[in-house]
């Protein structure tokens, strides 16, 4: 059984990581969106984001929309991967309950 | 790394949860404020040709429909924004061409019918938006424009069923349902 993948696990970036992967291969979402929508603060989505990127299981991308600063966040192809296989992991340890 | 299974239960819940609130989110993607917004300018215009005469309705009708651009463009703009897509600026100029080429064989589709009333012409131009509408859901995966086709259907009752109170129907029925779902859409969804 593959191991559980220690840097998705952590419950926020377990929860960006549902997010980024629910969208489409390529797209790319918002940070104050992202933040909105999992209910965190800034500094705390800032945090978990640079782990993750650091992973190289997300991408971020920083725009200037009418002159104003845009980050955008998306979910790389190994994030993904190593994501669907730490979903994987989950569903054989709760099939040993 | 070891968890116990109610943990991986306990993840597992969470990332349903996020993937659910996540996948509504973009479906919603702004829809229930258009909705709100064209509700409320179907309810005064609708309201206002069944009960007002002359040239107050068309500038009721001209006033509203400006108000509605002037609020729903800096919306669009805004929602666009949440999430990019690679293939975005391709959508927008099919959705841009869609529209246009609608509203030039609605033109046509009149001219042509030559219609001998209000209702018609009104019908006419309804039925032209809801096309747009379901094409945009069908061909480009929009899951939030669904609602095309109860606004039709309600609108085709109170055209053959209801004609003397036709405007009635369509500010009560369609434009209050379009509110009552945009808020439904944005409280519930």
């Amino acid at each position: 059984m593959a191991e559980l993948n220690e840097t998705i696990h952590q419950p926020v970036r377990l929860r960006i990581m549902a997010a980024l992967v629910t969208l489409e291969p390529g797209n790319e979402v918002d940070f104050t969106y992202l933040r909105d929508l999992l209910e965190v603060t800034d500094g705390n989505l800032g945090a978990h984001l640079r782990k993750l990127e650091e992973a190289g299981y997300i991408a971020v991308t920083k725009i200037f929309v009418e002159r104003k600063p845009h980050t955008y966040v998306s979910a790389t192809t190994e994030g993904r991967r190593s994501f669907q296989e730490h979903v994987a992991t989950l569903e054989a340890i709760l099939k040993r309950k | 790394m070891d968890i116990s299974p109610n943990e991986a239960e306990e993840a597992l819940a969470a990332i349903q949860s996020v993937s659910q609130k996540t996948r509504r989110s973009i479906a919603n993607s702004g829809a229930y404020i258009f909705l709100i917004i064209t509700g409320i300018i179907w309810l005064v215009g609708f309201l206002a040709t069944q009960f007002l005469a002359g040239e107050i309705v068309a500038f009721i009708w001209i006033g509203m429909s400006i108000l509605g651009s002037a609020l729903s463009i800096p919306l669009g703009n805004r929602m666009s924004r949440r999430v990019r897509s690679p293939s975005t600026a391709t959508y927008a100029k099919r959705i841009g061409t869609l529209w246009l080429l609608l509203v030039f064989y609605c033109i046509a589709t009149i001219a042509i019918a030559r219609p001998t009333d209000g209702k018609q012409v009104t019908m006419f131009i309804i039925l032209f938006i809801m096309i747009g509408q379901l094409a945009m859901g069908l061909l480009l995966s929009f899951s939030s424009v669904w609602w095309a086709l109860p606004i039709t259907a309600l609108a085709l009752v109170g055209y053959f069923l209801v004609p003397n109170i036709f405007y009635l129907w369509m500010a009560i029925l369609v434009g209050g349902g379009m509110i009552l779902l945009g808020l439904y859409i944005h409280l519930r969804w």
